[in-house]
């Protein structure tokens, strides 16, 4: 059964719709991430679900239950800020026991939870510190103790690893992926990074400028995108995309003629459509050939990005295990059809 | 800062005689006070500015118990102690509320006591002294401390605002996620925050309460406070300088153990109330 459920939900700030019909449900258990460019109300939606912004319309169930209007605490939630929101004259202990105080907790109770998170998240040795005298790995920690304590049945997550740097921010992914699966709890997080969304997540929502435009599997929304904002906004480099027009016997890119797909959707001569291609497609010795210019080799050791120019002057980017090519060299760019993913010039998926 | 140049060192030599001089016309009052202090009445007359010849403490123990300083010393710490307390804790509330709550109207109600900033005490005593009449708070110690709150409120409301208003609101959601009421928050969270702004206003207003005259000479005019009290001691024909000196002293004497053992953060506040406010 599906632990949370929003249904039409929508948030007004003013005149500003900044959350519009959003409806999802998310399972019991589940890691689901939000992930979005900034300013499209991942944040707002975590913060309606955790109470702290006031649903404008619809509704949210917890449990089965209306939380519209029920107060933060009591929805069994748990969230850890994005600049962690340590109380900065408690030490670790009394910070990561502060909620369980408010509640009047037997003093042997509170002890015993607070050993207990400190063990799962090695800060026993830190916990008579402040946080002013942590690292900001080590206040992640509290933060997340902090969340734990209080036993809850949802973890929320705002942009928890933003403020860490590239190899904490990596390691403290994985602990999070190890917590989500020693603890099981239903974990909603949120991030703008789609690497930690298609590392982490079970299930991923795409949000843009307040609406969704897809969710699902990491990997269903990396094969199957249903538009060209998921399509680019998945993956890392993006999508290449390129215009072109039908043509008879194929579609017409700038001077290269690709053959028609098999789309189930029957296409016009002149009708205007994007292909998208990903730069890891790019790297066949036989198929549709792009010839192009190199422009700039990005070599990360285990494999290489190259940015190329086609001659009708769109940049593409390909990625290139082993390459030699240098600026300036010509490079025939080969994919095979089967890989390609077409869209109408609206932005929707041609299926 | 090093100083390199001798040049540069020429200019600091310089600026420090009207820098010294200065020093000097602050030190040479408090020289005066505590040197007269000691002389008895013809001593003063016959040799004003020399220095004591056979110092005694007669004038302190006549301004304590004569002059009845002792008494009014107690009223001053009593109303002090009071107002300071009950700003300290009004200002933090409503810091509180303003910086971080959201309600209708709040940033109305913020200007509203920001202009009330702009209205000087002497305007309003007429009213005032009619409103206390009417409260039947006249000669009244509780009187003197709501006076002192009231007038004090706007600028302590002003600065705790500020001061919270630099706090990141995600403290509060964290402690309200945690469960904590608003009333747990404020006690829990925002209170010790505040403690650099309210350290400041409680040596300020500590300050202001003590020197005051005007406010009390209305309110408490049967019981005085000290400063109502070394006031008095000047008569309009004679003053005895000593008496007076030595009332000084006495009076000024907590407002020095004060400064000597917050000097520090004293220091730190008016950088708070600049950078941070």
């Amino acid at each position: 059964m599906a632990q949370i459920v929003l249904d039409q939900l929508n948030k007004r700030f003013g005149a500003v719709d900044v959350l519009r019909d959003v409806s999802l449900s998310i399972e019991k258990g589940a890691f689901t991430v939000f992930v979005g460019p900034s300013g499209c109300g991942k944040s707002t939606l975590l913060r309606c679900i955790a109470g702290l912004e006031e649903i404008t319309s619809g509704t949210l169930t917890i449990g089965g239950r209306r939380m519209n209007d029920v107060d933060p605490a009591e929805r069994g939630l748990a969230m850890v800020f994005q600049s962690y929101a340590l109380y900065p004259h408690m030490t670790v202990a009394d910070n990561m026991s502060f909620g369980l105080r408010m509640a009047h907790r037997p003093k042997a109770e509170i002890e015993e939870k607070v050993a207990k998170a400190a063990a799962i998240l090695q800060l026993e040795p830190l916990l008579q510190r402040k946080p002013a005298a942590l690292s900001g790995g080590q206040r992640q920690r509290v933060a997340i103790g902090r969340a734990i304590v209080r036993d809850p049945q949802v973890f929320l997550f705002d942009e928890p690893l933003s403020n860490l740097d590239a190899e904490l921010r990596v390691q403290t992914r994985v602990e999070i992926a190890k917590l989500h699966q020693t603890l099981g709890n239903t974990i909603i997080y949120v991030t703008h990074d789609q690497t930690e969304a298609m590392t982490l997540a079970d299930q991923i929502v795409v949000l843009r400028a307040g609406k969704v435009e897809q969710v699902g599997p990491p990997m269903d929304l990396y094969e199957d995108p249903d538009n060209l904002f998921v399509a680019g906004f998945i993956g890392s480099p993006r999508m290449n995309f390129l215009q072109g027009v039908v043509a008879e016997g194929g579609v017409q890119i700038g001077a290269i003629t690709v053959p028609l797909p098999q789309l189930s959707t029957p296409l016009t001569p002149g009708q205007s459509l994007h292909l998208g291609i990903r730069p890891e497609d790019l790297d066949q010795t036989e198929g549709v050939t792009l010839p192009a210019t190199v422009e700039v080799v990005e070599k990360l050791g285990s494999t290489a990005f190259v940015h190329c120019r086609l001659d009708s002057g769109e940049v593409l980017v390909a990625e290139q295990r082993g390459t030699a090519a240098k600026p300036g060299h010509r490079l025939d760019l080969r994919f095979a059809m089967a890989r390609t993913r077409w869209f109408d010039p609206a932005g929707l998926r041609l299926r | 800062m090093a100083i390199r140049s001798t040049r540069e060192r020429w200019i600091l030599r310089i600026a420090a005689v009207p820098m010294a001089l200065l020093a000097l016309s602050c030190l040479y009052p408090v020289f005066f006070t505590l040197n007269n202090a000691l002389k008895d009445n013809k001593g003063y007359i016959l040799n004003r500015f020399g220095l004591v010849q056979d110092p005694s403490v007669q004038n302190f123990v006549d301004a304590w118990g004569r002059a009845h300083l002792g008494q009014y010393l107690l009223n001053s710490v009593t109303v002090t102690l009071g107002a300071v307390a009950l700003l300290l804790l009004t200002s933090s509330l409503a810091g509180f509320a303003l910086a971080m709550l959201r309600f209708p109207m709040r940033r109305v109600l913020f200007i509203v006591i920001l202009a009330s900033l702009m209205i000087p005490v002497q305007v309003v005593l007429v009213p005032f002294y009619r409103t206390m009449l009417a409260l039947n708070l006249i000669n009244t110690r509780i009187g003197l401390i709501v006076a002192y709150t009231a007038f004090f409120l706007p600028f302590c409301v002003y600065l705790m605002t500020a001061f919270y208003a630099r706090l990141p609101r995600e403290l509060v959601e964290a402690a309200r996620m945690d469960g904590a009421s608003l009333l747990q928050i404020w006690w829990n969270v925002m209170l010790p925050m505040g403690r650099p702004a309210l350290l400041t206003l409680g040596i300020l207003n500590t300050l202001y309460c003590w020197n005051d005259v005007l406010i009390s000479l209305l309110v408490l005019q049967r019981e005085r406070t000290v400063m109502v009290g070394i006031a008095a001691l000047r008569g309009e024909y004679t003053t005895n300088v000593p008496l007076l000196c030595a009332g000084i002293a006495l009076a000024s004497a907590p407002i020095i153990a004060i400064y000597v053992f917050f000097q520090r953060q004293i220091v730190d506040g008016i950088a708070v109330g600049a950078v941070k406010g």
